[in-house]
């Protein structure tokens, strides 16, 4: 087996996954630091290098607002779901449970269960 | 925290400007929260070594900065990093090359449009540079995969914090660069063909020899401007190999003053034309006690610059030695 090949899928399984945990966790407004716990929290790591561009990355395409505010006598950023950023997120859950349980059919079908379960 | 801001003043070199101060901030609220939060489950300040745990995790300065660049799909986000340092490099190499081909240019008595050619042809070069070292980083990735690019880094090696004020900017460095380009192609051709200085009053007067018996000086004064010029461009907070640099073209020049303030005549009159023989003396007198001037603030300021650098050595190695 090259790991490689595994590496690469297992990253781009993860992608899509990581902006939908993102997207739900900010239904509740956060800022960077809170988000990152809570993910890790629920069994999602993502380095910081990670998280904040694609906050960025999700606040450029209208899913996410951000403001400055300060606690804790430091300034931090806000981050919340939009408006826009909460139907799309609607939509990705169905297509999130839609996609699981013909994935759970599918693998009940046709063989045995993956060894491990992919790590997020 | 110094380590922080000298980790945090690297990346923001390498973020793309837009919205730079808006990531920095939310950088370093983040490493101030780890810190924190670290700190308050041991019970005690952090470490040297904690910290720099902390810092390794967020990731080279040049690979966080690089996750913020967009469309990085032809190079891949692992090498993105290194291609920027090459093409800039390259571009750089190829600038000096032109420049180089024009002080040559010059220097072999060709005239100024001639001699200028080489620089108002750097943008082709550029672009062909651009495209080659672009599809080479490109084919890399196609054929490769990927390239590997080992994220071995210590915070402890990053460049001091610079305090002082802002620095020139890129713009004005390039401009710089570019000026003093110009001026050593102008100056070198200007002295073999004196109206491009002198203009009309070539007419009437003309370099002594003195002037051309230091030509092969002139030249290599050029080259250390324009070199230090680019340098400058290259490595904007080098502030300390700046100064060191900067002796070079002074002490050049302070050789050159001293050549002219010594040599006999340093204007003669156009035999064709023996309009100011009255007031050739009281020219060569003027010049003179000018160049004498500009040779007396020269040796001061280099005087300066030396003592200044020779106290940032000091103060370096008192740093250290308290440190140890």
């Amino acid at each position: 087996m090259n790991p490689e090949v595994l590496e690469n899928l297992r990253l781009e399984l993860r992608r899509g996954c990581l902006i939908v945990a993102v997207l739900a966790e900010l239904r509740t407004e956060q800022y960077g630091y809170t988000l990152r716990k809570s993910l890790t929290e629920h069994g999602i790591a993502i380095d910081e290098g990670t998280l904040y561009p694609l906050l960025r990355r999700l606040e450029t395409q209208g899913l996410l607002a951000s403001e400055w505010r300060e606690q804790d006598k430091r300034n931090k950023r806000f981050y919340r779901l939009s408006s826009d950023g909460e139907v799309i997120l609607a939509q990705l859950m169905i297509d999130w449970e839609s996609m699981n349980s013909a994935l759970d059919g599918i693998l009940k079908d046709t063989g045995p269960k993956p060894p491990n379960p992919v790590e997020a | 925290m110094e380590l922080v801001d000298r980790y945090l003043q690297a990346v923001k070199l390498a973020l793309p400007k837009r919205n730079q101060g808006d990531i920095i901030q939310e950088l370093k609220d983040s490493i101030l929260s780890q810190v924190e939060e670290r700190e308050a489950a041991l019970g005690r300040p952090l470490t040297e070594d904690e910290l720099v745990e902390i810092l390794r995790k967020m990731g080279s300065p040049a690979r966080l900065a690089s996750r913020y660049r967009e469309q990085q799909g032809l190079i891949g986000p692992a090498a993105m990093p290194i291609y920027w340092k090459v093409l800039q490099a390259a571009l750089g190499i190829a600038f000096l090359v032109q420049v180089i081909a024009a002080i040559v240019t010059a220097a072999a008595g060709r005239p100024l449009l001639m001699s200028l050619a080489p620089i108002f042809n750097y943008p082709s070069v550029a672009f062909t540079v651009f495209a080659w070292v672009t599809l080479s980083f490109a084919a890399l990735h196609f054929f490769d995969g990927r390239i590997q690019v080992k994220d071995q880094w210590d915070p402890r090696h990053l460049p001091p914090v610079v305090k002082t004020k802002r620095g020139k900017s890129r713009i004005e460095s390039l401009a710089a660069l570019v000026i003093s380009a110009i001026a050593t192609v102008w100056w070198l051709a200007g002295l073999r063909n004196p109206w491009l200085i002198m203009g009309p009053g070539a007419a009437f007067l003309t370099f002594a020899p003195g002037w051309l018996k230091l030509y092969p000086l002139w030249i290599v004064m050029g080259v250390a401007e324009v070199a230090r010029r680019a340098f400058e461009f290259a490595r904007p907070t080098a502030t300390r190999q700046r100064l060191l640099f900067s002796l070079v073209p002074r002490c050049l020049n302070l050789i050159a003053l001293f050549f002219l303030v010594r040599a006999g005549e340093l204007f003669v009159i156009n035999p064709n034309n023996p309009a100011l023989q009255q007031a050739i003396v009281a020219i060569n007198y003027g010049t003179r006690l000018g160049l004498t001037i500009a040779a007396m603030s020269t040796l001061a300021k280099l005087l300066y610059d030396m003592w200044k650098l020779m106290a940032q050595r000091f103060e370096q190695a008192h740093q250290a030695a308290v440190g140890s």
